[in-house]
């Protein structure tokens, strides 16, 4: 193109710069992009903006002076909680379950994952029963001891460390899962060539496979801190006082929602830190996947003691994570024969809802995962919106979304708060889809992109030829994942859903704060079955489908 | 239970079609939104029976009170809510005192219900009984001891009160009742002695509390009654064991036992008023009354309406006659007692 004569050559060459500028932000790929972030990052931004710009009247300062500390010191402490007990569990059983054999490691392999079936709050309403004075633990005690519950000391699990008790064992698979892909997929040849030299096995953990899986582990502990930071049923089921529980009473008790989203921002900046700690780890690990030529784990086989003590080790994690609450609330709805509640209905809207949801939040996903390929900053702001809007409350983001409805006008409980409802599940788990997505799509080397652009083949037709699939499995994992997600949601879903439209998470969250926990058991559990179908569909996909696992 | 009572329902509700079928036909038939803090089953079959009545459809949105409180403020004006049901008046008062209730005026409702147990101008009207109640484990306590609320500061009680949380409504309706009956120094001085007597520190709900004394934790508590009588009529062996280890008190002398209501009103922006009083009035007749109280084991409002299973089992009692609407202006007041006591 050649400029008319007389043209200002500054002017030229600005608009040469602003052309570029437009075409960086604005290839085709990117539309989908832009249009993902806007989606996730309304209800964020929002929120955001309230907290910044509406808060600090007198709800605000009483807030401040009177549960701040509490806020925050239960919030501190769960959360380290949470990331000790997990580290301590997840990355150990990690490792024994993808280099040892032992007896039961290929039912434990997958056995492990099942907590991500079942919700945080209702490992709570579980272990509150276990844990409680009259339940069978306190009993025994009781009965073996001839002890009245005022003549000993026992743990409670309604305070900051039962919490984190509980979420850590409905969270650590994040981090088993992300830890178990890393020492899949870490090059065998190091770990033969640490052997080689002399290494034992526990210099090899600790040496060899621990700093090359610490950014996965990290990545995954990022994961879960984040879903642990967003809790508000469990927390407040056990009535532990943390910035998420504020922040819905800074609504509800002081009817002060621009207080409520202030107290967010602190959950906000803890999110982006998570998120920075997570993306620096990641970026640390790219000497890492520079095997290429995969080969089978060869197993260690443990024998005697040893391969016992593993055996009661990832026993002792699958029965504090999932057999222990799932047979208690099992027990329970048997026990108390209590009269059936409505199921059915209450389960069509939980698919319903988690249809609609995970539908929607998979496409911004994949314009996530397909935009962040290209490592411009558009991408990265991308990943902060997306992780901004996962480590939200579900509460919080609901809030900007009241006010929206209001604002516009609408009520609370039409077709509008539907929609809403639907943003903000996308808002909320689109990062929980993006991650899945983007490890299917790190499988496909960039060269083959790059090749098929040399090709001249243009950006849609690389996505729909190249990069779809290449990630299906992984889309299905993702799609999977969002469900699962969705169907577990709580306080969004309290505060947006249409009338009639209770939700079996809704409907076990009522019971169970009525002190109905014999009713809330059922409901419950079929939130917890529902989980389980895609999380054994996922567990089966990533035990064969993983180059250098089971199967090639 | 319940199969029985959707039996019974749809039997009067067959022979009611019969004879009102035309009535109901040439009315118009509209639909009401209820704002409801209960989340009982036997709720909707109660909206089923008033629908099949009235040909009035309900809708109806759950959530905890402060959270219906909070959504029905943001939606102001363009709230649908019609009817706003509650436990406790402290809760209802809360409504009201927001603006968010209208008053009605209906003869029916006025004449089932006493005076006492609704608003004076018609905001809200209580619709099911709740005694809350001292319960104690028979074997270290003597009713004698702990018969009455007073009883509670008893320096003899050192270490063995336990009490759920003084932000609960429940607690808070208690103290503005007593603020009522002693005055403001007198009710401060209770909740401090109170507090000085707790084994341990406030936890759980009323449920919990009743766990803790048959467990042997501490031996006396403050509770509703319908808590302990679920638990006595559980199906559970074991929760009826739990039950039967502890005995109630009701308070007798002074101003009698402290009663609180699960109430309605009408919201102040119904789109249906006179459907919303419909359905109020609905709440009032045996059949409302009977759904009401069947699963919460509350005490129905009307007289005559038979009692749920269990109930007849507890001791008649004295009614506290401190009006309802008191209770709700005395609440800061209440808490602001209970956190100088040092009771959370």
């Amino acid at each position: 193109m050649t400029a008319p004569a007389g043209t200002d050559t500054s002017l030229q060459s600005r608009r040469a710069v602003v052309g570029r500028v437009l075409k960086t932000l604005v290839s085709p790929g990117d539309v989908f992009l832009w249009a993902a972030i806007l989606l996730v990052g309304l209800p964020l931004i929002s929120t955001v903006f309230i907290g910044v710009f509406a808060g600090g009247g007198s709800t605000w300062n009483h807030i401040t002076d009177t549960f701040f500390w509490t806020y925050l010191t239960s919030s501190v402490t769960v959360l380290a909680g949470v990331a000790a007990l997990i580290l301590i569990i997840a990355v150990p059983a990690a490792w024994l379950v993808t280099l040892y054999d032992f007896p039961g490691r290929a039912l434990f392999s997958w056995l492990l994952i099942l907590p991500l079936a079942a919700p945080g709050y209702v490992i709570a309403f579980a272990y509150a029963d276990l844990f409680g004075v009259v339940g069978p633990i306190q009993t025994t005690i009781r009965d073996m001891t001839g002890l009245a519950a005022r003549d000993y000391w026992f743990p409670d699990i309604r305070s900051s460390w039962g919490c984190a008790f509980v979420l850590a064992a409905a969270l650590y698979p994040y981090v088993y899962l992300s830890a178990r892909a890393a020492f899949t997929t870490q090059s065998v040849c190091t770990l033969e060539v640490a052997q080689s030299l002399g290494a034992s096995p526990w210099q090899r953990f600790t040496r060899v496979a621990l700093p090359g899986a610490r950014p996965a582990i990290v990545a995954g502990l990022a994961l879960a801190l984040m879903e642990a930071a967003a809790d508000y049923g469990a927390a407040d089921f056990l009535g532990v006082q943390t910035l998420t529980v504020g922040v819905f009473r800074a609504w509800s008790s002081f009817s002060d929602p621009a207080a409520g989203a202030r107290l967010a921002l602190i959950l906000v900046a803890l999110a982006l830190t998570l998120l920075w700690v997570e993306r620096t780890r990641r970026g640390e690990a790219g000497y890492q996947a520079s095997s290429i030529r995969w080969r089978a784990l060869r197993r260690t086989r443990l024998s005697g003691w040893t391969a016992y003590l593993a055996t009661a080790f990832c026993c002792l994690i699958f029965v504090w994570g999932f057999a222990a609450p799932i047979l208690r609330l099992a027990w329970l709805a048997v026990d108390a024969r209590a009269a059936t509640p409505p199921l059915l209905d209450p389960l069509f809207n939980s698919f319903l809802l988690a249809f609609a949801g995970s539908v929607a939040a998979f496409f911004t996903a994949l314009a996530f995962a397909l935009g962040t390929r290209k490592k411009h900053f558009v991408s990265k702001f991308a990943g902060w919106i997306a992780a901004g809007g996962y480590a939200t409350p579900g509460a919080v983001l609901a809030l900007g979304g009241v006010y929206a409805l209001n604002v516009l006008p609408f009520t609370l409980t039409g077709t509008a708060a539907l929609m809403v409802l639907v943003l903000v599940y996308v808002s909320r788990f689109t990062a929980a889809g993006v991650g899945p997505l983007e490890s299917a799509l790190e499988r496909a080397p960039a060269s083959l992109n790059a090749a098929a652009r040399s090709l001249g083949a243009s950006s849609l037709r690389r996505i729909r030829q190249v990069d779809l699939p290449v990630i299906l499995p992984g889309a299905a994992a993702a799609g999977l994942i969002l469900f699962v997600e969705i169907l577990k949601e709580l306080p969004a879903t309290l505060m947006l859903r249409p009338f009639n439209l209770d939700t079996l998470a809704v409907r076990a969250y009522a019971y169970a704060s009525d002190e109905r926990l014999e009713t809330a058991a059922l409901p419950s559990l079929v939130i917890v079955l529902c989980g389980l179908l895609p999380v054994i569909v996922l567990s089966w996909r990533l035990s064969t489908g993983r180059a250098g696992g089971d199967v090639e | 239970m319940r199969g029985f009572l959707a039996t019974i329902g749809c039997s009067l509700i067959v022979s009611a079609c019969g004879g009102g079928q035309t009535e109901t036909q040439s009315e118009p038939t509209g639909t009401i939104n209820v704002y409801s803090a209960r989340h009982y089953d036997s709720d909707r079959l109660m909206y089923d029976m008033f629908e099949e009545e009235t040909g009035i459809r309900v809708r109806f949105r759950e959530m905890s009170s402060s959270q219906l409180f909070e959504t029905m403020k943001a939606e102001g004006d363009d709230s649908p809510a019609d009817i706003v049901i509650a436990a406790d008046a402290g809760t209802l008062w809360k409504f009201q005192d927001a603006g968010l209730l209208q008053p009605v005026e209906s003869e029916t409702l006025n004449a089932a219900i006493p005076e006492k147990f609704r608003e004076p101008d018609g905001h809200w009207f209580g619709l099911a009984k709740r005694a809350r109640i001292i319960v104690y484990d028979p074997e270290r306590l003597s009713e004698e001891q702990i018969g009455e609320y007073g009883a509670l500061a008893d320096d003899g009680l050192d270490g063995e009160l336990c009490m759920r949380s003084s932000s609960n409504i429940y607690n808070l309706s208690l103290m503005s009742e007593l603020i009522e009956r002693w005055g403001e120094d007198k009710a401060g001085e209770w909740a401090k002695d109170v507090h000085d007597n707790f084994s341990r520190d406030p936890r759980g709900g009323d449920t919990t509390q009743i766990e803790s004394i048959a467990a042997g934790e501490c031996s006396a508590a403050l509770i509703n009654h319908y808590y302990w009588v679920r638990m006595a009529t559980s199906r559970s062996e074991d929760r009826r064991a739990l039950a039967e280890a502890t005995a109630l008190a009701f308070p007798e002398t002074g101003d009698g036992t402290h009663v609180n209501v699960t109430g309605a009103g009408m919201a102040a922006n119904a789109p249906d008023p006179e459907a919303a009083q419909a359905f109020l009035e609905f709440l009032v007749t045996r059949n409302g009354q009977e759904l009401l109280v069947s699963e919460t084991k509350e005490f129905p409002m009307v007289a005559g309406v038979p009692l749920p299973d269990g109930l007849d089992e507890l001791p008649d009692f004295i009614e506290s006659a401190v009006a309802l609407n008191k209770l709700g202006e005395n609440q800061a007041t209440a808490q602001t007692l209970y956190d100088r006591a040092g009771w959370n």
